[in-house]
């Protein structure tokens, strides 16, 4: 039995998903859910179980494939970070009605702080709105216990059940327990029935009061039957203070209280936030006068008990209304609850001197040698006056060197170039516009998109960074790619290039970006011919992303300090990590820590002070 | 024992964890840690916690670290606060005249904080032909060298032996030593 080994959080998640005996799990990536599926995989692989296991092109097809395989009695899951929900959130929504035949787990990462996302977002109240079942765990251990029971309770009450891991469980390494694999011996056995399976206005008649039925009875059981995850710890002496807490904050205040040894503090811990166990809380709160709330990121908790003017939370302001919270907001939290004076952090002497030495931290660049910079630079040499929608990948960090004018959410690159020419047609003025989009996001949610401009006659070129990897969240596959996760698994690579005519683009060329001027070229036929022909023109960035380590060849550079004038040019413009400007001389320099010698940046210098060293060419 | 790693995307800051991971269980104690991965790998500020013993909690509060192993300079000094009274850095530095400004010096006396520096880059660009992937691994040897935290020169060995990629194992121990080597002694 039991076997304990150190897992990171997301791989505790994928075993008790293999161990729960689920016959199919599909994800589309997204910090901090990554490492989920490709676990899910080893582990199959490892325990020998059949499960299915996918990357999705985006998560509503995600949801809906491993919904609909659990119509038929299995097993199954979804996977996907919490921006990811919105894009399922229609079959979400849907879902929930449905009276399942197999039990149907939604992990949902959330990411407070946040660390790698484009909202705060929190899963929870998702689970609100579509009226689910959702859990939300304090640790690895207990994410993988709740797996099991998330699937248990999804199949005793025939709906879709949540969990929601936050990103310091995601992304925690801790010692977790494994066990063996539940075999279910399910076969798919899909029995036809149009009340439960179409989602027609009739049918909702019956479901969705049906559905209120069932939360009312999964409230019941959190009240009563899941004290492993919902229990109070009394104060050892009288308390001043009761805290409601939930996911990982819940564990940074047992160690703080170890810490303080205090026995004033009474905790009740809530790993079932939706439906709340309004008994259980209310019954805390008759019995602490001064109340605290924890939770990530919004109000959830708070917002389904009926009276919540005792509260000190997040409604009120008390906790702060966004960002994460860490050991030491925590700490001052509860000592500010308390009366107590909060202990000055004692760091003017560290903070004057950070401030004096200019030390700042240091934002994520792209990689050296990363091919989207040299397209980048191509792309504003050729059409300086552009504008630049872009999308979500890792070129979104051409930001950084102004490339970037605008990101959405994904797929927006090209939805925005759409709003770019009509707000600018209808003036009668022919405004360059550059969409940029990974290979990843294009069959994400870039194809709609580009069949929308091209059925509407929207001229703007649109890039596509085709680094073969999803390479922002990890250099998963896609369909650009075609590998699979598991063993033996084979896919179908799908090009680009068809995909694109196929939706109706007459112009498509591919080009090399670390050949800017060549690339610029292209740029600048592409933007004369989406003019001319009122459509879009495609321009393929094709190079392969620095993390696949291709080889290729290296050109040994050097920075010439008699040519270098230190304008800057190159970190303002190019912006690479091996190439910075030093502020004492005044000039540009190689930093070969970082440098990879992909040579790009001697074409970029104006005044030809960047140079191959001689005899060093590869 | 409570650990910060700081450093930037890409320096290897993971393997670190796992190696202290990796004794930690030899040794029959619970472990507990938080890493960064996704955007904020690409390069940028990297800071993992990792604590070993009876805790809840992934997270370091600040000022309640033991040892601060710190893989680039200005990460470093941005992270000094998670040291506790009397507790230890070990700091790969690359301008050494940064650590002499008075206020950080005042800061280190008041926490009675130990801090050991080692021109990690230059170490590797004389001895290992410059491949600064080996931080990692000079930075725990100069843990041990420096006799900060309770780890042994051999159980660090043992582990990188263990934990490291077949390919780079001997570099691996190679920087471990040459780590150990920068302060035992001294
Ligand atoms: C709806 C949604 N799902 C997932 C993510 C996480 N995510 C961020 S970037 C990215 C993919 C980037 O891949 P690609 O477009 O190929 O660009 P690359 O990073 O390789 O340059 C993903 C999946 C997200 N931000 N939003």
């Amino acid at each position: 039995m039991g076997n304990k080994v150190i897992l990171l959080g997301n791989e505790a998640i994928a075993r008790g998903i293999v161990e729960a005996g689920c016959d199919v799990a599909v994800a589309y990536p997204g910090t901090p859910s990554s490492e989920i599926l490709p676990a899910v995989a080893k582990y199959a692989d490892e325990l020998g179980t059949r499960t299915a296991v996918e990357w999705a092109v985006n998560e509503k097809v995600a949801f809906e494939v491993a919904a609909t395989a659990s119509f038929t009695g299995k097993r199954t899951c979804a996977i996907m970070k919490q921006v990811g929900l919105n894009v399922a959130a229609d079959p979400l929504m849907s879902v929930a009605h449905f009276d399942l035949a197999g039990g149907f787990l939604i992990v949902s990462a959330d990411d407070p702080g946040p660390h790698s996302s484009q909202t705060e977002q929190d899963s929870r109240y998702f689970a609100m709105f579509a009226k689910v079942p959702c859990f939300d765990p304090a640790s690895a251990q207990e994410a993988k216990d709740m797996v099991f029971d998330a699937f248990d309770l999804s199949e005793k009450y025939h709906m879709p059940v949540m969990l929601r891991p936050a990103v310091r469980v995601d992304h925690c390494r801790q010692d977790v327990e494994t066990g063996e694999v539940r075999d279910l011996a399910r076969k798919a056995d899909f029995k036809k029935d149009i009340r439960r399976w179409v989602c027609l206005p009739a049918h909702v008649k019956i479901n969705h009061p049906q559905l209120n039925a069932k939360l009312d009875s999964v409230r019941e059981d959190f009240e009563t039957a899941f004290g492993r995850y919902n229990f109070e710890i009394p104060a050892t002496g009288k308390a001043r203070i009761g805290i409601i807490a939930s996911g990982v904050s819940f564990s940074i205040v047992m160690d703080l209280l170890k810490e303080w040894k205090r026995e004033d503090v009474a905790i009740l811990k809530i790993g079932t936030p939706h439906p709340l166990p309004v008994k259980m809380v209310e019954d805390f709160m008759a019995r602490h006068d001064n109340l605290l709330v924890l939770e990530e990121t919004y109000p959830v908790i708070e917002m389904q008990l009926p009276n919540r003017t005792k509260l000190k939370g997040r409604w009120n302001g008390f906790v702060p209304r966004a960002g994460e919270l860490l050991p030491e907001v925590i700490r001052d939290l509860i000592l500010k609850a308390l009366g107590e004076p909060v202990p000055d952090e004692g760091v003017p002497e560290l903070k004057a001197a950070i401030e004096e030495m200019k030390v700042t931290p240091k934002p994520p660049m792209l990689c050296p040698g990363c091919p989207h910079r040299a397209s980048f630079f191509a792309m504003r040499k050729a059409l300086p006056t552009g504008i630049y929608p872009s999308d979500i990948g890792c070129y979104t960090l051409g930001v950084n060197q102004r490339d970037v004018d605008t990101t959405i959410d994904m797929g927006a690159s090209l939805t925005s170039a759409s709003g770019f020419y009509l707000a600018y047609k209808t003036d009668g003025k022919d405004q360059p516009v550059v969409a940029t989009i990974g290979d990843s996001t294009f069959f994400h949610m870039g194809i709609l998109g580009l069949a929308n401009a091209v059925y509407n006659r929207h001229a703007f070129v649109l890039a596509i960074l085709d680094n073969s990897i999803t390479a922002m969240t990890g250099g998963q596959s896609n369909p650009n790619v075609g590998e699979k996760l598991r063993q033996g698994d084979e896919g179908r690579r799908i090009e680009i290039e068809p995909v694109v005519r196929g939706c109706g683009v007459s112009f498509v060329k591919v080009a090399e970006p670390y050949d800017t001027a060549d690339s610029a070229e292209v740029f600048k036929e592409a933007w004369e011919h989406a003019k001319a022909n009122r459509e879009p023109a495609v321009v393929i960035l094709r190079h392969p992303c620095m993390l696949l380590r291709q080889k290729q060849a290296r050109v040994k550079v050097r920075v010439n300090p008699d040519k270098c004038i230190g304008c800057k040019y190159c970190t303002n413009f190019f912006n690479c990590p091996g190439l910075p400007f030093d502020e004492g001389a005044k000039k540009a320099r190689i930093d070969e820590r970082f440098c990879v010698q992909c040579g790009v940046c001697i074409q970029v210098c104006p005044h030809g002070a960047i140079e191959a060293v001689e005899g060093e060419e590869a | 024992m409570q650990y910060i790693i700081v450093g930037l995307g890409g320096q290897g800051i993971l393997f670190t964890s796992r190696v202290l991971g990796h004794i930690a269980v030899s040794r029959g104690e619970r472990v507990m840690g938080s890493e960064v991965h996704g955007m904020a790998q690409r390069g940028g500020s990297v800071i993992s916690h990792f604590k070993v013993g009876d805790y809840s909690s992934p997270l370091v509060l600040t000022g309640a670290a033991d040892l601060l192993l710190s893989f680039d300079q200005n990460e470093g000094i941005r992270n000094l606060h998670f040291l506790r009274k009397g507790g230890a850095a070990i700091l790969n530095v690359h301008a050494p005249e940064a650590m002499e400004n008075p206020h950080i010096k005042s800061f280190l006396a008041e926490r009675q904080i130990k801090a050991f520096c080692l021109p990690g880059y230059d170490i590797l660009r004389e001895k290992m032909e410059g491949r600064f992937l080996f931080m990692n691994a000079l930075i725990l040897g100069a843990m041990c060298g420096a006799g900060a935290g309770t780890l042994s020169i051999e159980e660090v060995r043992k582990a990188v032996e263990k934990l490291a990629p077949a390919k780079f194992r001997g570099d691996n121990l190679k920087a471990v030593d040459l780590g150990y080597e920068h302060f035992a002694g001294k």
